[in-house]
């Protein structure tokens, strides 16, 4: 099967995940107790206001056949509009995107490039000192809540050493005069990246320890497998070994994994993104249930779903590609 | 050329230091390959074959180690260690003992060249079959990029590939276990080694198959005037290709001698037993005289001689005395045995250690 | 080495909760966890230190919170609280994660198809995301989030569980079974899940210390026990307020979820070398 049939293929199967998603997120939202109308407008308000605002966002209809429009709505790109915010959620979430996208982004490549090699080299070194301080760091990295990292590097960095900024995230493309202490483009790069190495080791923490565990336990499986002894019998170094030979395979299981801390780290954004006051789509989320604005809540959590997707079919792809034997044909 | 044999092994000892002991995989092994020659090392599984071809290319693995004897190829020292251990009693190597680096760059793979058995685990799943092979030829003929792709294609039609230039992109999973076995085949001829070691090849083969691939071996020696060593627990196999045997049991060579005279003529009960136990058409299974028992562990192996207590023939004497490997015929045959007058061990007048024997009880493992 | 480790994080644990506790309890305070009146666990300002706000004292080693509290005493109702929920939500989720794993692996089918895209969907969902949705739905509150972790956790057990069960099946002793005629339902519980058990122990353990963290981690943002219950989550919230002025009022209850989380992780791959030696030291 060509790549592109097999993209098609995975992409239908998704749609059944994210109408799983739709269904659910729908039927939780609307079990909520409590009325969003009634939060929005006050305690105060009169009965023809809410009956008013309840039919503009077609409250007043039974639950089938909101369920129904709103289906139809999403397959449109319509995810409705925000009762808190009176814009369309869709507008609200792009908005917030670039933010929690490039938080997600950043903390998964400081991962992958510190945990890759730590792991590799933890295996290398198996039961040597180093390995076990690799060990140790690791098993602490996947056993600490994200936040509280968060909170212990801003009393040190921020609050003592006065270093980073603790509040906030500066988008690289951003102009220069929408930027504090910016006037250049250089400036605002640097404004960036101050303001994003706190929250980056905050979400990405958990993501290299999780990371470096795997890659060192499949690192020593490889290591193990007959065709590395081949490769040691006829002459060829160590070090082409674990480069070539052995890096490769040990990345399949890798792949895996890191497509699913995907999730977590999807959520763990939401920690992450309260901790630094970020404007992402983790603290809309978390406003949306507060106002029990059900078509934000609703919206972000199918869009959270959509990140998760993607990224899955993504893993897969390259799957496929470091694997030969994987057929895109038979995944299942 | 010289007198000297290609290979030549030494008292070689290779222990492995576990929790639950030493392990004495190799005990003081000897034997020698010539050029242009095919030698067997015959024994069950657990005899020390593969611990014996691998230390020759000093690939043993922790907790394994090399701790005696000496290895010489084609004039280099490949294991040679002092007279005299250290002062930390850990045995000294030699100076002319080749380095580690110096194995990898001028042993491995170019002089020696290793087929391996399994062909389903041996090649690499994720690079093409093609590509892996032109790396070995590169990396061990110092061939440019090209000139080793060329020339693994070339080697591929040799060990019958069929149509190589389309298949060499081919991953491992699209071969069949024989082809891959070809391949790896490929892999050790590529190289142009003086030596080929063969570690039970074709062990994980259908019959028709290792047939054909025997056949290829025994063409491509003549061709590229390559010794082998052949690793087998198959007597068939040593009958077929071998020109010289050893027979190893428990760590140790038992018996050395040329193919007919192994065949027609074996000295050692255990050679005896390994041939009885092969099935020829001109006898029913009952005629079979299957070995008794099983081989015990290296780590504890029984005293005297290592095989008395399977052995058909063994005396009281057997339990007590170690036989060392001696010239046991005229013909120049090798084997370690205290029957054989070689050893004036009062074999004759000692009891035999049968089961109907009263001595034959408890105190066999004394 | 891990096992070693393990032990002495046990050690002090115990020592910590069963030992010192009660008598620094009985020591100072009207009450200790023992004697404490229901309703008053953690409530109260202990004796004697109301509105007395600072760090740590001989009476008080980890000091005291804004609301002149204990923060060692908070501390240990709260590790109650993490770990209860942690193994009863975890225990509930891995028991109905194997049995629709078991059944979903042994019939296949049209049931296995529509149980599977549902532990899909539920995978799809970030869990910190999946847990505001349901609170939102239903409240806040250590009962809920137990019943929403749970719901979290069951998709992971039915996904290891079916492909255990996909690699048993095949095994002669189950056609044997069915050939002689033991109903599905016995072979199921007779011979599926039991083979199947080691490794959910495995993971049911490494999950106890995964939900901890995703429990704290909803406490902090303020969906779990809610105040003045003392959950280490909630504690951290409050923390943030005192940053600056008292830094190690942040720095407690994080390490109470770590050492509690690390124990966890240790047990849950001390188990795992156990039962797979391959790749062990």
């Amino acid at each position: 099967m060509s790549l592109p049939r097999y993209v098609a293929r995975r992409l239908g199967q998704s749609v059944f995940t994210l109408l799983g998603v739709v269904t659910i997120t729908f039927l939780l939202v609307n079990a909520a107790p409590g009325d969003p109308v009634r939060i929005f407008i006050g305690p105060s308000a009169d009965a023809s206001a809410i009956a008013a605002m309840r039919a503009q966002f077609g409250l007043d209809q039974p639950i089938h056949i909101r369920y129904i429009k709103y289906l139809m709505n999403v397959v449109q790109g319509d995810l409705g509009q925000s009762i808190n915010y009176r814009v369309p959620v869709t507008q609200k979430i792009l908005e917030r995107l670039p933010a929690t996208l490039l938080l997600v982004a950043s903390s998964f490549t400081f991962a992958i490039i510190t945990a890759v090699p730590i792991g590799v080299l933890s295996a290398q070194r198996r039961n040597q000192l180093s390995d076990h301080v690799f060990r140790i760091f690791g098993l602490i990295g996947v056993s600490t809540p994200s936040f509280w990292i968060g909170l212990l590097l801003i009393i040190i960095l921020t609050y003592h050493l006065g270093l980073l900024p603790a509040t906030g995230l500066v988008m690289p493309w951003a102009p220069p005069s929408a930027v504090d202490h910016a006037t250049t483009r250089l400036d605002v790069l640097y404004q960036s990246g101050i303001h994003l190495i706190m929250p980056t080791l905050t979400l990405g923490t958990l993501q290299m320890a999780a990371i470096m565990r795997i890659e060192r336990s499949s690192m020593l499986e490889v290591l193990n497998q007959e065709y590395v002894s081949l490769a040691r019998a006829f002459g060829v170094s160590e070090r082409t070994i674990l480069r070539k030979h052995a890096f490769r395979n040990a990345q399949l299981p890798v792949l895996t994994v890191i497509g699913l801390n995907l999730t977590t780290a999807l959520g763990g954004s939401v920690l992450t993104e309260t901790v630094f006051s970020i404007n992402g789509i983790g603290t809309l989320i978390i406003t949306g249930v507060n106002a029990r604005d059900y078509p934000l809540v609703l919206g972000t959590t199918l869009f959270y779903a959509s990140l998760f997707v993607i990224g899955v079919l993504i893993t897969d792809i390259l799957y496929a590609y470091l694997d030969p034997r994987i057929s895109y044909g038979d995944e299942s | 050329m010289s007198d000297t044999p290609l290979l030549k092994v030494e008292n070689l000892k290779t222990q492995f230091f576990t929790e639950a002991g030493t392990v004495r995989a190799v005990d003081g092994v000897s034997f020698t390959v010539e050029r242009g020659e095919i030698v067997g090392l015959v024994g069950e599984s657990g005899a020390g074959k593969s611990v014996a071809v691998r230390s020759i290319l000093r690939l043993i693995d922790s907790p394994g180690h090399i701790v005696g004897g000496e290895i010489t190829f084609d004039g280099k020292t490949v294991v040679g260690f002092e007279d005299e251990p250290g002062t930390d009693g850990e045995p000294t190597r030699r100076e002319e003992m080749l380095t580690n680096t110096e194995m990898r760059s001028q042993i491995r793979g170019s002089e020696i060249a290793l087929i391996f058995q399994d062909p389903m685990e041996s090649l690499n799943p994720v690079f093409t079959v093609g590509g892996q092979l032109r790396e070995l030829i590169e990396l061990n003929r110092g061939l440019s990029k090209q000139a080793a792709r060329d020339r693994a294609i070339e080697i591929l039609r040799e060990v019958g590939i069929p149509q190589p230039a389309e298949r060499f992109d081919d991953y491992p999973h699209q071969f069949s276990g024989g082809m891959r076995q070809r391949v790896l085949i490929a892999m050790a001829l590529g190289c142009e080694p003086k030596l080929i070691v063969a570690d039970e090849p074709t062990t994980a083969l259908d019959v028709t198959v290792e047939g054909q691939i025997l056949d290829l071996v025994y063409d491509l020696q003549d061709k590229y005037d390559a010794s082998f060593l052949w690793v087998t627990h198959d007597m068939g196999i040593v009958a077929e290709i071998c020109d010289r045997v050893n027979v190893m049991y428990l760590g140790e060579v038992v018996e050395r001698a040329s193919v007919d005279d192994l065949f027609y003529n074996p000295q050692h009960p255990y050679t005896e037993a390994l041939l009885n136990s092969i099935p020829r058409p001109d006898q029913s299974t009952e005629d079979l005289q299957p070995l008794e028992g099983a081989m015990p562990e290296p780590i504890n192996p029984p005293s005297g001689c290592r095989f008395h207590d399977r052995c058909p023939e063994a005396r009281e004497v057997c339990q007590r005395t170690h036989p060392d490997l001696r010239t046991v015929t005229e013909a120049g045959q090798y084997a370690a045995c205290l029957k054989h007058d070689a050893f004036e061990a009062a074999y004759e007048t000692s009891r035999p250690l049968t089961d109907e024997s009263p001595a034959a009880g408890g105190d066999r493992r004394e | 080495m891990y096992i070693v480790l393990f032990i002495i994080v046990v050690a002090i644990w115990a020592f910590v909760d069963g030992v010192v506790l009660d008598y620094y309890f009985a020591e100072r305070f009207w009450y200790s966890p023992i004697t404490a009146p229901p309703g008053s666990r953690g409530l109260l300002p202990p004796v004697g230190i109301t509105n007395e706000y600072g760090t740590g004292t001989w009476a008080h080693p980890l000091g005291t919170d804004h609301r002149g509290r204990d923060i060692l005493v908070r501390l240990v109702y709260g590790s109650r609280i993490a770990i209860q929920i942690g193994i009863v939500a975890t225990g509930v989720g891995a028991t109905l994660g194997t049995i629709i794993g078991a059944v979903s692996g042994y019939y296949g089918g049209w049931i296995d198809d529509v149980l599977q895209r549902t532990v899909e969907t539920f995978y799809a969902i970030p869990f910190i995301v999946l847990m505001i949705a349901i609170m939102s739905a239903f409240g806040r509150g250590l009962w809920i989030a137990i019943v929403g972790v749970s719901v979290i956790t069951t998709p992971i057990f039915a996904r290891l569980i079916r492909s255990e069960v996909l690699s048993v099946r095949e095994e002669e002793y189950i056609e044997a079974a069915k050939a002689a005629g033991v109903r599905d339902r016995n072979i199921i519980r007779r011979h599926v899940i039991p083979n199947s058990l080691a490794p959910v122990l495995v993971q049911a353990t490494l999950q106890i210390g995964v939900n901890i963290l995703i429990v704290a981690a909803l406490s902090f943002l303020g969906f779990g026990a809610q105040p003045p219950t003392p959950s280490w989550g909630a504690m951290l919230a409050q923390s943030r307020t005192y940053m600056l002025p008292d830094p190690w009022f942040s720095v407690w209850p994080g390490l109470a979820i770590l050492v509690t989380v690390v124990g966890f992780n240790l047990v849950g791959d001390g188990l795992r070398d156990a039962f797979d030696p391959r790749l062990n030291d």
